[in-house]
């Protein structure tokens, strides 16, 4: 590659999607700045962004495909990548004779990469016919889903706009470690006279800067939502007839709200004091415009869809939704609007099967499991770490050893891939084309190509074209992949009219220049729609929140928010940025501390029916009583404790990491 | 009359996200456990984003004995790794921990305010990378605001050395805390 600067974009499964520069010299990384002209992250990175040149030129990334024998022995060794392609290959068409589909073979891939070049994964399995794949979103599902009950579609205002807001309200989020570019805008409000209002189990960075900070039990947010709206309800609202008219079901909200909702019950089940609640409600009543932002720590319980719902709720009633600059923050999903060809690529028909076999990517294994005609047999692993990151690990186990092939494409040697029979070596984004579109700003940015890739390092795109060719080698017409096209015309095939139009773009040129923010963005509710206020949406209101918090004495419930210098298990390997502060640190509150008898900085173990993991403990004087904290991957990772109850799995939500329930004692050798 | 390069740290607005101090290693290339720049929690709520200070009466200067350190007309404190024999002298001197011994060259580094990016009108890249604007660069031989103050929680002594940056305390907030 020529010396200079390239334009990249951090591909991270994070708000900030950043543009990055990349400054290139004698075909090396150099170092990377931000980009200025992207108005979101306006020039600046995060910590991670920064520590780019450590992140690809790092002693511990792979650099040739490996293989493994037998399975999980650290016996590697190294192939070529015709080797590691024939093996596949080889592996896919005995599968394929054997079951006379592709159904035993599929992939698990989630977001490790939000590039669209990276839905490469899918359009190769797409390629060969009917096969085995994962639906839903661990992440972000129940959330999306609710903002969708309550709107109609999928509704986030511009990050950018907050800055006008008078009023700030984050429930459960914490963008001074996750989303730390959003902080210049909420600054920015405040320093023009606006409120910033924190509500968090845990008393969170962002919580710390935060005007007033309101400390509520995990999983009751719905339940405040609602203690607020009566505050203002029966203090007389003056714009009752618009806001009937803009809703769907605003007496029958109001009646709900006066007949089942009692203030004092609001303040012991959250643990938040009524003249908490009064000062809320007299903010949202008084501070227009008021933004509400629904983080999505909100929706990691099995209450998050009602609590979103009742928290959208309130900002409707308070008629923030319809003015400009007021608004409510979740996350959007405009990369469904592109065309995502790959995503979308259409395999052979086959005979008899006319579709794929989907399975949750909530509950992957333990839905993989019970798929017997024919059971799964082949897995690849793409922009996913499944051994620190998804529940249920003993169901893994029985899946993985039921496996006969599993591939995984990482950077790094990482514990899903010391799983792996083959682990091939991905390329980092500083090493590959992309187009990347965020999910909470509205910028949309080239990844250029910048360096030649790390050894003998692939992107998922240039690994779909190789496989797929040698499939069509072994069996022609295995494949109706088109491994011919470059990723360049994969890009300007994204850059459909529509999406240019929406875009401002002419050509693709025009993205070489600098990211470009979408033109018109639906950001507050349209006339046409109208607002479904919380009894509408569930028929069953009067059970809404209704259960009990069955949560036993001395037991806590885990919380495994992000952390600042690694996203999930990414970063984990780059030496700049120091993890010591965060890994195997249990978080515990002081109560819990004497009650099992736990000193600071000692050894103890928290666990449950599903395992046990060590750690030292750190007394968070802040902490709830009933609540333990822990950060997630490390050398210990907390998912081993993480699996959801059998009748939660039924229908498609995120994980409910935070259901979580582990109890606490002091280290012993014994327990080993 | 030159001008008095110094840092402005408004301790309220730093979310301690560390973008300065990687970015520092970003820009200058220093081998991990080497921290020109370091972001620390010093108190509850309370971090600060520390470097050399370029100090008016720099003790680094006044103990090494190969006189390695000179101090620009700006003000920004520099070493030439040249002269320096790695006696550390400097580094227990620094009451900021601002000089960085790499046991492999045996030389020490620090912070040199990125003078060749000063040079040419750009600010430093701690400064650059900073999301919140709660590091800046400013002259303080012109610099006055009230409300910006010398010393702060968890800062070391300031009289011997006359670091040259001012900070912008913590403002106090509404909590509550669960019943």
């Amino acid at each position: 590659m020529k010396d200079g600067i390239y334009r990249n974009t951090c591909p991270r499964n994070c708000y900030g999607t950043c543009s990055i520069l990349s400054y290139v010299k004698n075909g090396r990384l150099m170092k990377v700045t931000g980009d200025p002209k992207h108005g979101y992250t306006k020039g600046r990175l995060c910590a991670k962004g920064y520590a780019s040149t450590q992140f690809v030129y790092n002693s511990q990334r792979l650099k040739h495909p490996m293989i493994q024998s037998p399975r999980g022995s650290g016996n590697w060794k190294r192939i070529s990548w015709d080797e590691a392609y024939s093996i596949i290959a080889g592996k896919i068409i005995e599968l394929n004779q054997r079951y006379g589909s592709n159904l035993a073979s599929g992939y698990n891939k989630f977001s490790g990469n939000l590039g669209l070049l990276h839905y490469a994964v899918e359009g190769m399995f797409n390629s060969f016919g009917p096969h085995t794949k994962p639906t839903g979103n661990p992440c972000a599902l129940t959330g999306k889903l609710a903002v969708n009950q309550s709107f109609g579609n999928n509704y986030s205002s511009v990050p950018e706009d907050m800055a006008h807001a008078n009023l700030i309200v984050i429930w459960g989020a914490n963008p001074a470690v996750t989303n730390v570019h959003q902080m210049k805008f909420i600054y920015e409000a405040r320093r023009r006279g606006a409120k910033f209002v924190v509500i968090d189990p845990i008393f969170t960075r962002t919580a710390e800067k935060a005007d007033i900070y309101i400390q509520i039990n995990p999983g009751t947010d719905g339940w405040l939502a609602l203690g607020i709206a009566k505050i203002i309800i029966e203090k007389g609202i003056d714009f009752e007839e618009s806001t009937r008219d803009q809703t769907i079901g605003w007496d029958q909200y109001k009646h709900f709200i006066q007949n089942q909702i009692d203030l004092f019950d609001v303040s012991k089940r959250t643990g938040v004091p009524l003249e908490a609640m009064e000062v809320l409600a007299e903010f949202y009543g008084n501070l227009k415009p008021a933004v509400t932002w629904n983080g999505l720590g909100l929706q990691r319980n099995d209450r998050g869809g009602h609590s979103i719902s009742a928290i959208n709720s309130l900002a409707a009633m308070t008629g923030n939704l319809s003015n400009p600059n007021g608004g409510l923050y979740y996350m959007h999903f405009d990369i469904d609007y592109f065309p995502q060809l790959l995503l979308n690529h259409q395999g052979p028909v086959h005979p008899t099967i006319t579709n794929s076999r989907e399975v949750d990517i909530s509950n992957f294994s333990k839905n993989a499991l019970t798929l017997t005609d024919p059971p799964l047999k082949f897995l690849w692993v793409a922009s996913r770490n499944i051994v620190t990151q998804d529940q249920h690990l003993k169901s893994w186990q029985h899946l993985f050893n039921q496996l006969e092939l599993i591939v995984t494409v990482d950077l790094y040697l990482t514990k899903t891939a010391k799983k792996s029979d083959i682990v091939l070596p991905a390329a980092s984004h500083f090493e590959e084309e992309d187009l990347n579109v965020g999910y909470w700003h509205y910028w949309l940015a080239i990844n250029q190509k910048a360096i030649t890739p790390y050894y003998e390092a692939k992107s998922d795109l240039q690994i779909a074209r190789g496989l797929t060719k040698k499939l069509n080698e072994l069996s022609p017409d295995f494949s109706n992949f088109p491994y011919e096209k470059e990723p360049i015309d994969w890009i300007k095939e994204e850059l459909s009219l529509e999406i240019m139009q929406q875009y401002g773009l002419t050509s693709y040129e025009d993205l070489l220049k600098g990211p470009h923010k979408k033109l018109e963005i639906t950001d507050s509710m349209s006339d046409s729609e109208k607002f479904k206020l919380l009894p509408a949406i569930e028929a069953h209101s009067n059970d809404l929140f209704l259960g009990k918090n069955l949560q036993q004495p001395l037991t806590y419930r885990l919380l495994s928010p992000q952390t600042l210098l690694k996203i999930h298990s990414q970063y984990e390997m780059v030496s700049w940025l120091d993890h010591k502060e965060t890994d195997n640190i249990i978080e515990l509150s002081y109560s819990a501390a004497i009650q099992h008898e736990i000193d600071e900085n000692t050894k103890i173990e928290i666990y449950n029916e599903h395992g046990l993991i060590v750690g030292t403990a750190k007394i968070n004087p802040t902490l709830p009583n009933n609540v333990v904290l822990a950060t997630q991957a490390g050398s210990n990772p907390i998912n081993q404790l993480i699996s959801q109850k059998e009748e939660k799995d039924k229908n498609s939500s995120s994980t409910f990491f935070y259901d979580s329930i582990v109890k606490i004692r002091k280290w012993s050798e014994k327990y080993v | 009359m030159f001008k008095r390069a110094g840092f402005i740290f408004n301790a309220d607005d730093c979310i301690n996200c560390k973008a300065c101090e990687i970015a520092c290693k970003n820009e200058n290339q220093t081998p991990t456990g080497i921290q020109w720049r370091g972001v620390k929690k010093v108190a509850p709520e309370l971090y600060l984003s520390i470097s050399c200070n370029h100090c008016d009466s720099p003790e680094c200067f006044r103990v090494c004995p190969e006189r390695a350190f000179m101090k620009r007309k700006d003000g920004i404190v520099q070493i030439d790794e040249d002269l320096c024999t790695g006696c550390q002298l400097c580094v227990t001197a620094c009451p900021y921990h601002a000089p960085q011994f790499n046991p492999e060259t045996r030389k020490v580094s620090k912070c040199q305010m990125c003078y060749p990016r000063q040079d040419i009108g750009m600010v430093p890249s701690c400064v650059e990378a900073c999301t919140t604007g709660a590091l800046n660069l400013v002259d303080l031989n012109t610099f006055e605001d009230e409300q910006a103050v010398r010393k702060i929680q968890g800062f070391p002594e300031i009289t011997i050395t006359c670091p040259s940056i001012l900070f912008y305390p913590l403002k106090p907030r509404k909590r509550y805390f669960l019943q």
